[in-house]
């Protein structure tokens, strides 16, 4: 029993996308740029050459929020989408049919259609593969070369994302919409 | 259900590189895995990709091989298959971390466009018309010829035993060497060319010339930095990339950009200014005059380290590089510079970054000579926060028993070039040499490995006149290059994930040994490439050997003073002699000699080994290591040996300026109507050799044509459009890409797209090569290439 989140130090990244392919590559998920657990937001710079603002071309990598208030899982008519033990939210594809609710509650666009189940998939913050063998990090924390994330129990106090949290400014995407995401941005 | 439509269904339908004979049903291009495999076939994964597993796995440490860089990772092996790969820890050069082709690396070993077997050529050349043989009769064919091409033996027994009649190439790799041993020594070829005159030469040649270093940078403690042309954020080089980034956006290193294209290094800097192509001596020379005028520099230092530095004072203030003079030539603002050459030598540690990156202009060594002596200004070199000279590691160098070839004539490719470098000369001299019958002996054997300069050396018509002059081209290699398609014999490598590679050390601030080892066996009838030396060396040394009895003199007195089979053996004519030891075995003996069993234990099972590692290394945090502690760290090494060359006769000698100086023909300038062409790179691909890669293709699908906005809406061009972009040496298309990231007179496209390979699915015809419209202009220190002088056409088609 853990109550696992991330926190991103953003201003790390480099737009490599490594962690975008460790994610694929760790769990298997489909090729194509549409089908992705996790993905890096680019803005180009604003303005016009050679008088480009820098500061509006930034590099945010998303990913699912693991809402403790998840719309997703409120509008599945099937309890195909589930918190699990860990509070990450989760979908069990023999559930799914489809209905696409959740894909449209969604207000981060963190979900897609998996082609050979024909359900509903998203970031597991890979409960079935690396966390199922005992690892204590994601692949996308594990191989991001700026070291963008850390992921960890939010309610154990000694542990490292808990000690930044306490430590650093942090902020959480459409807060306002209450969806109280376990994804914190570090500023 | 399974819907995924697999692009090795896709591949039964296209049009392949044509294989003829072999096993029915395996052609090169077998759409193979996962159905109807015969028994004893490779493992294959059954998807593109294999969610990993929570069984039974091993955990192989192995190097990086998808470029440069080398980092470390363990290859997770699930029933034989490569699911995963994942950082390594302990090395201190790539700390923890693989990069988005690090990660992709599976997608290459498993590339089903992969070169499964040995070929001979049945067609013409570049036609990509093959038959699939056995390695005997590949070697054979190297040895004795077809009815399409002639042999070894023949063309040697033509030319009177005269080995440099032989010439080769191989691109960076931990193999590379051994092939060096081969045609080089072995075999008897002085004529090398590889990736260093198409690369860095001129950055590593300036900054050796002048600190007696290509350094290493400590930006844990460095302040400020300016980044000159090298776009750390996607070009990425370990340890630089990781950390500088941690610091940049007001977190301790305050960074300056310089670049004429917007990139993401720009992103991550705190000022962006754009430069003209090719003028940033202009810029260094005068942020140079600023700290001379102002009297900013670290004197006592200079004092003490600099040799003529005080005629260089006199240089740049007589010659008056007032930023007012550069701003014109290189469009950065005078007050701009005035700022960066205060701010620089007001920090306590600054950087102006040293690399690494291709040579753009004529002027590159004389900028890294200028950037060099810059930074000793500030006193900043060999300390923490600066320059890093740090210790090497050694490991025993490799002994190979060279025979000596009395009829191999010198190598000639000198012309228009100062400094000739012996070892790997220049591509585009001795190229262009042999094309315009420059050379004083014919050249008429080409082996190339791991190499692909019809992508990688400017003016590809030229490299394809030259490929198809040769007599008889071999290639190894792990994928149908455009460059494979000339050869006529083809020998198909392991990948980097299939092979134990020789150890190898890296110096500097945290030095560590490293090794790769297989993590699976070699796929399909692929050979390691130290397997691969020592067969054909096998095969060639005894008929060759008949050859320079012939005709060598010195051979034939020493025959009758010794006896054939002394010399034979002992003079190295038994070629195969270099590969007596399995590599993966000959690491131990290397490491156990210098550093004991149980640091063999260690590297073998961790793949990295450093002394005291056991007590050094530590997580400190879920991200990070201690590899050596501070304290333990080679932030300081040279003492007071350490010297800043600010005048180097030598050079004026042969023409070259003995201090960095502006010459106006390096002005900046475009005419009406045209663009200059840049080029770089990106953090998804590496070259050419990443572009059939297709995870990576994932993320990147084609390259585009950068053009500016407001030029392109002019223009009628919009994004997406295709576009023809034309230079007085070639003529491509590829889509167009309009920002405003761009100046209106330049344009930029990513390097390595466009193969014509019919045998690379995913590659060929994918984008535009800009090796084909890139002139084959040279620099006059190395002859190295230079990549940003040419200007070009767009049209809208």
């Amino acid at each position: 029993m853990a109550r696992y989140g991330m926190a991103l130090d953003y201003k790390n990244c480099i737009n490599c996308k490594a962690c975008e392919v460790a994610c694929k590559e760790e769990n298997g998920v489909l090729l194509g740029a549409d089908k992705h657990r996790i993905w890096v937001g680019s803005n180009n710079p604003e303005g016009v050459w050679p008088n480009l603002d820098i500061a509006s071309a930034s590099f945010l990598p998303s990913q699912c929020q693991h809402c403790e208030q998840a719309p997703c899982e409120e509008v599945c008519p099937t309890h195909a989408t589930y918190y699990d033990e860990n509070g990450v939210v989760r979908v069990d594809s023999d559930k799914c049919i489809l209905c696409s609710y959740c894909m449209n509650a969604c207000p981060y666009d963190a979900r897609y259609v998996d082609d050979r189940t024909v359900t509903v998939d998203k970031c597991t913050f890979c409960s079935d593969t690396r966390l199922a063998r005992g690892e204590t990090t994601t692949a996308c924390q594990n191989t991001c070369p700026t070291k963008v994330r850390t992921f960890g129990d939010l309610d154990d106090p000694e542990s490292e994302i808990s000690i930044l949290l306490k430590t650093r400014d942090h902020f959480s995407l459409k807060a306002h919409l209450g969806t109280k995401p376990k994804l914190f941005y570090l500023t | 259900m399974e819907v995924e439509v697999s692009r090795r269904k896709f591949l039964q339908g296209t049009v392949a590189m044509t294989v003829v004979g072999g096993v029915a049903g395996t052609g090169l291009l077998s759409a193979g895995h996962g159905e109807g495999e015969a028994p004893g076939s490779p493992r294959l994964p059954k998807s593109v990709t294999t969610k990993t597993g929570t069984g039974k796995a091993e955990e192989i440490p192995f190097l990086c091989g998808m470029c440069v860089n080398k980092c470390a990772g363990f290859a997770r092996v699930e029933d034989g298959i490569i699911t995963k790969l994942n950082p390594n820890p302990y090395f201190p050069k790539s700390r923890n971390m693989l990069c988005p082709r690090g990660n992709a690396g599976i997608q290459t070993t498993y590339d089903p466009d992969r070169l499964k077997y040995p070929m001979i050529r049945i067609g013409k050349r570049g036609e990509g018309k093959f038959k699939r043989v056995s390695w005997e009769e590949a070697y054979d064919a190297i040895l004795n010829g077809t009815d399409k091409f002639k042999g070894l033996a023949q063309i040697l027994d033509e030319e009177k035993d005269n080995r440099s009649t032989i010439a080769y190439c191989n691109g960076e790799g931990l193999s590379k060497e051994g092939f060096e041993d081969l045609v080089g020594k072995k075999l008897g070829s002085p004529n090398y060319v590889d990736e260093v005159s198409i690369c860095l030469e001129t950055a590593g040649g300036g900054f050796f010339a002048t600190l007696g270093v290509y350094p290493e940078i400590d930006f844990e403690h460095a302040d400020y930095m300016i980044i000159l042309g090298a776009n750390r954020a996607e070009a990425i080089i370990t340890p630089d990339t990781m950390d500088m980034f941690k610091q940049t956006k007001g977190r301790g290193l305050k960074m300056v950009c310089i670049d004429p294209r917007f990139t993401n290094t720009a992103a991550k800097a705190d000022k962006w200014l754009p430069v003209n192509p090719g003028t940033d001596l202009a810029y260094v020379l005068a942020m140079t005059w600023v700290v001379f005028n102002e009297n900013l520099q670290n004197e006592a230092y200079m004092k003490k380290h600099g040799v003529g530095y005080e005629e260089y004072k006199q240089h740049i203030l007589s010659h008056k590089y007032t930023p007012e003079w550069a701003e014109p030539i290189c469009g950065i603002k005078a007050k701009d510079i005035y700022e960066m050459a205060r701010e620089f030598m007001n920090a306590e540690h600054p950087i102006i970054y040293p690399g690494r990156r291709s040579i753009f202009s004529p002027n590159d060594y004389q900028l890294r000579r200028a950037m060099a002596i810059f930074q000793a200004l500030s006193g900043n070199l060999d300390q923490k926060g600066g320059y890093i000279y740090g210790n090497p590691i050694m490991l025993p160098p490799e002994y190979v028993n060279a025979p000596i070839y009395d009829q191999a004539k010198p190598r000639f490719d000198t012309e228009g070039i100062a400094f000739p470098t012996l070892k790997s000369g220049s591509w585009i001299v001795f190229r262009n040499m042999v094309l315009e019958g420059k050379n004083p002996y014919p050249v008429r054997v080409m082996f190339m490995r791991k190499h692909n300069p019809m992508m990688s050396v400017p003016n590809t018509a030229k490299t394809r006149q030259f490929l198809e002059k040769m007599d008889l081209n071999v290639m190894i290699d792990i994928l149908p290059s455009d460059t494979a398609m000339y050869a006529d014999v083809i020998l198909p490598e392991a990948s980097y994930l299939e092979r134990t590679s020789p150890v190898k050390a890296y110096g500097f601030l945290e030095p560590a040994i490293v090794q790769r080892k297989a993590a699976i066996e070699p796929l399909y009838e692929t050979k390691v490439p130290e397997q691969i030396y020592k067969e054909l060396a096998e095969k060639l040394a005894k008929p060759l050997f008949e050859i320079s009895k012939k005709y060598d003199k010195d051979l034939q007195e020493q025959i009758k003073l010794r006896g054939e089979e002394k010399v034979f053996k002992e003079d190295g004519y038994d070629l195969a002699d270099a590969w007596e030891m399995p590599v993966h075995e000959k690491n131990r003996e290397i490491v156990e000699k210098v550093y004991g069993k149980k640091a063999w234990e260690i590297l073998d099972e961790r793949g990295v080994y450093y002394p005291h590692m056991e007590e050094y290394h530590k997580q400190l945090d879920p991200n990070d290591y201690q590899y050596y502690p501070k304290s333990k760290r080679f932030y300081s090494t040279q003492g007071d040996k350490l010297r800043v060359i600010c005048k180097y006769d030598n050079l004026a000698k042969r023409g070259i300026d003995a201090m960095p100086t502006w010459h106006d023909e390096w002005k900046f300038s475009v005419p009406e109507g045209k663009f200059r062409l840049i080029t770089g790179r990106h953090a998804q691909y590496t070259q050419s050799g990443t572009t059939n890669n297709a995870m990576l293709r994932d993320l990147i699908p084609t390259n585009y044509l950068w053009i500016n906005q407001r030029v392109a809406d002019k223009m009628g061009i919009a994004f997406g459009d295709m576009v023809e972009v034309k230079s007085e040496v070639g003529t491509v298309r590829l889509k167009a890409y309009p920002t405003e990231k761009i100046a209106p007179n330049q344009t930029f496209m990513l390097h390595g797209f466009g193969s014509e390979s019919k045998g690379l699915e995913l590659a060929y015809g994918n984008g535009a090569n800009d090796a084909v419209i890139i002139k084959d202009d040279i620099e006059p220190v190395f002859g190295a290439a230079v990549m940003h002088s040419t200007n070009v056409e767009i049209r809208r088609v």
